[in-house]
């Protein structure tokens, strides 16, 4: 049985051998933005940077200025990923409401049937959506990505776990007083529900803000490109020895991800562990 | 009166009925225009030779038989398989370790460090972090080998050598996603209850063995959800690979993504494609339903 020094000694070595870990994790986010204030012409140059060399926006105005709409594709992301998270927080708390809260026939064979929807890839439904959207004219156009992705059963799973934790007295108090389902919805599920829609929302809109295998097929010219998409003809288009350019427009794709995830670290973690214990 | 008193809970619940159907409709009709709909219909394409011009017709089995003789897809489906092998163990098992490094005694501003440090590639997008990578991975100009050579070690082909790429693919992926796991394990082990491992302490059982004997058990229902999870999402690898070796050095690591993609909208081959995608739904759903029956065998609480 080991002492308690040895304990503590143990206790430190791990701490310092994940700080090391820690360190080497964050290398690339460092080299990332410190490339991005690199000279055009120093891009390749070796040793690679880890601390910015210098803090000058010129390549960030670059990428602005350059022949890649890249406002445009931002503002389509920002268009996605907004529609997308308000669409899945409108649709999933319904959802959830009534799978946790309201007895009806069918109840829990929908839910099964909706939660199966789980299993089923991107790859399996793309090619029928490609289709349909090619006839009715949604190809090419970033609402039809968000259209796809307005409701999805992982959010009304992680809703639906989070109220069925909650006490239900409230409600059931109110709906005797003759309050109707709509008003109990609103008035009282609705404001207890606040920590499981923040982190549905901030889930939903970093996961949207990520989609690519749908993004590519659905979003071909680059004025209908959301970020993740554009990044690669970035690269590729400015081609090589613009380096500190891609990183500089990639500094800007990552950043509302981060802040947002830095504000809301613990909202983030929370929802994931949440639905992970809970199957 | 208790006519009256016997409707009011009928009246009650037809209520509830109608308030439920229309609160999961517009859930409900999403799900079947975007999810349920076209997998049928991907399904059914999955039987033809798809062309919108001279008509489509049936061919029965043929792209699933093309699909299982071809060479070049059975190449492309064990490469899928393979990655998914080694992308669960390795997530699974660095999450692992990383939760149990964080499940401990320590200063809470040091706890708050790790999980932002661990979590934060898990939140960046893959093709972002994959054009990252592309650089370090890189030959000449790339990070890692000019570290390797600065440490006298010989360069590595990371992503231009068939025996390399895939691992290489592999690592990236295991850095970005290792940290979800860790924290659906780091709240799991939470859940472990004190009494049961003290009482092991007692017995004087070391930490492995009180790991693999007592924790692990109690765990089990959540790494089986973690290894199901992992594995769905290891097959639908796509981005990583298109940006650091669009498939290649020659098919090396072509996943089933990329060819459902490259076949369907590249050659526009719709019925070969949909049959592929067909395939990766059935591997998906075997693979879930192998680790639940595993988990019902395995698990006991």
């Amino acid at each position: 049985m080991p002492t308690r020094t040895s304990q503590r000694w143990i206790d430190w070595a791990i701490i310092a051998v994940m700080a090391l870990i820690a360190f080497f994790m964050l290398l690339p986010f460092a080299w990332l933005f410190s490339m991005s204030f690199r000279t055009v012409r120093d891009a390749y140059q070796m040793p690679p940077s880890f601390v910015p060399p210098r803090l000058d926006f010129d390549n960030y105005r670059a990428v602005l200025n350059s022949s890649i709409p890249f406002l445009q594709i931002y503002a389509n992301s920002v268009e996605v990923a907004v529609l997308v998270t308000v669409g899945q927080l409108i649709t999933c708390t319904l959802a959830a409401f009534a799978f946790a809260r309201l007895n009806f026939a069918g109840r829990d064979t929908l839910f099964f049937v909706m939660l199966a929807g789980l299993l089923f890839p991107a790859q399996v439904t793309i090619i029928p959506i490609y289709l349909g959207y090619g006839r009715i004219g949604l190809l090419n156009r970033p609402i039809g990505l968000a259209l796809m992705y307005l409701t999805s059963a992982f959010g009304v799973f992680l809703v639906r776990q989070f109220m069925r934790s909650q006490p239900k007295a409230l409600e059931e108090a109110a709906l005797m007083d003759g309050a109707s389902y709509l008003k109990i919805f609103f008035r009282i599920s609705l404001p207890q529900l606040r920590p499981a829609l923040a982190s549905l929302g901030i889930i939903t809109f970093t996961q949207t803000w990520n989609y690519y295998f749908q993004a590519r097929v659905l979003l071909e010219p680059q004025d209908a490109m959301t970020l993740p998409i554009a990044m690669d003809v970035l690269r590729g288009y400015l081609g090589s020895g613009n380096l500190a350019l891609v990183m500089a427009a990639m500094s800007m794709s990552v950043l509302p991800v981060i802040l947002l995830f830095l504000l809301a670290q613990k909202m983030v973690i929370e929802g994931i562990a949440m639905t992970g214990i809970k199957t | 009166m208790l006519a009256a008193v016997a409707r009011q809970p009928s009246d009650l619940q037809r209520l509830q009925a109608r308030t439920g159907y229309l609160f999961i409709f517009p859930s409900f009709a999403l799900y079947v225009i975007f999810v349920l709909a076209p997998v049928v219909v991907t399904c059914i394409l999955s039987f033809t030779y798809f062309d919108p011009m001279a008509g489509s017709r049936w061919v029965g089995l043929d792209n699933y038989v093309r699909f299982f003789t071809d060479d070049r897809s059975q190449q492309i489906f064990w490469n899928t398989l393979r990655f998914t092998a080694f992308a669960v163990t390795g997530n699974i098992c660095v999450g692992m370790l990383f939760a149990l490094a964080l499940d401990r005694e320590m200063p809470g501003p040091l706890l708050y460090f790790f999980r932002l440090a661990f979590f934060l590639p898990v939140i960046i997008a893959a093709a972002f972090v994959s054009i990252v990578w592309g650089y370090f991975y890189g030959d000449d100009l790339g990070v890692i080998n000019y570290y390797l050579i600065h440490l006298g070690l010989s360069p590595i082909h990371w992503l231009t050598s068939s025996r390399y790429a895939m691992m290489s693919i592999v690592i990236m992926d295991v850095w970005k996603n290792a940290g979800f796991f860790m924290i659906i394990f780091i709240a799991a082990l939470q859940g472990v209850p004190k009494t049961l491992v003290e009482a092991a302490v007692m017995d004087g059982a070391g930490y492995w063995r009180r790991f693999f004997r007592i924790v692990l058990p109690w765990i089990s229902p959540v790494v089986f959800f973690a290894i199901v999870y992992a594995s769905i999402g290891a097959l639908q690898v796509f981005e990583s690979i298109v940006i650091l070796t669009q498939g290649g050095p020659g098919d090396a690591t072509r996943s089933m993504s990329i060819y459902i993609v490259e076949e369907a909208f590249d050659s526009f081959e719709i019925g070969y494609a949909a049959s592929v995608a067909v395939i990766m739904t059935v591997v998906i759903l075997a693979i879930t339903v192998l680790q639940f029956l595993a988990s019902r065998a395995w698990v006991r609480h």
